[in-house]
């Protein structure tokens, strides 16, 4: 009878335990998985390159901030380029999920027609497409 | 000559060589969108445009491109709304326009005119060959049509 107690105690505490090691472990894991993907990073005078659908770009600022996992800020003096194009710009920012680039500050683009001079652009790179905003001047070369 | 004769020669040249430089562009007053998939740009808002052409105004330009040697060439312009093209001492006016670079004609359409130093003219249609020094200009009834011949020395 003693034994037979005694074996019931013992399997209910190693129950116990065993309940409390899987509620610690999950407790453990789940905040530190949140407090992760909130945090902020900024790298200042960062060069990188970014690998998407439209190839390869590479991207650098005299500031970069990591917004969340998708999103990214370019602060200050920035570019972007491609074999396509050189965007120089400011305070640019670039969605990397949607693959889309913009910015209200004066831009400067080159490519293989010319140099263009906007007040704002927004880079749709899925669709191939950059829309410049306000008056725009694309001097065209010879 | 004296060096200041010399510099003041140097920079005149200098003046001269660079307004001689006919540069192209396009201006927008209020977007552009470059489209690398259907290579073709398109302005909005007071448009202005210039080649080694002509210049012209509109309210809005869709032109389409072709890369040649690495570099990006407009084969067709079209223009939008108070179109306005000004070639050489020509003005051509109308609702809409399409330049072709394989022939260089200009073709305009709706409420069309060409004024020259000497002469005005309207009409519906006008199809302006750059390279033969030709134009048509067709009217509204379309009962007759209007072929004016300019000569360089038109003025006489």
């Amino acid at each position: 009878m003693i034994n037979y107690l005694g074996n019931k105690i013992l399997n209910t505490l190693i129950i116990i335990f065993l309940g409390a090691q899987c509620l610690i472990f999950f407790l453990n894991q789940k905040p530190l998985t949140k407090n992760f993907s909130q945090k902020n990073i900024t790298v200042e005078n960062f060069s990188s390159i970014v690998l998407s659908n439209s190839g390869i770009t590479k991207i650098g600022s005299e500031k970069l901030n990591k917004i969340d996992e998708d999103n990214i800020y370019l602060e200050g003096n920035s570019y972007l380029e491609n074999k396509e194009y050189k965007i120089y710009g400011k305070n640019i920012s670039i969605n990397l999920s949607e693959e889309i680039s913009k910015s209200d500050e004066n831009v400067e683009v080159i490519n293989s027609m010319g140099l263009l001079k906007a007040q704002g652009f927004k880079n749709l790179d899925n669709d191939n497409k950059i829309f410049f905003k306000g008056e725009v001047e694309f001097v065209i070369n010879k | 000559m004296s060096l200041i004769s010399k510099l003041f020669f140097f920079f005149t040249l200098l003046f001269f060589s660079s307004n001689a430089y006919t540069e192209s562009y396009v201006k927008a007053g209020e977007s552009l969108i470059w489209d690398s998939e259907n290579k073709s740009y398109t302005a909005n808002g007071d448009v202005e445009f210039k080649n080694d052409k002509f210049l012209a105004f509109a309210d809005k330009m869709i032109a389409d491109y072709i890369e040649e040697n690495n570099d990006e060439i407009f084969t067709v312009i079209e223009l939008f709304g108070n179109v306005v093209i000004e070639f050489e001492e020509e003005t051509f006016k109308g609702n809409y326009a399409i330049y072709t670079r394989d022939n260089n004609i200009i073709k305009l359409t709706g409420d069309v005119s060409i004024e020259s130093p000497t002469r005005l003219l309207t009409g519906n249609e006008l199809i302006a060959d750059i390279d033969n020094n030709k134009r048509i200009l067709n009217s509204a009834n379309k009962e007759s049509l209007v072929e004016v011949l300019l000569e360089n020395n038109a003025n006489d």
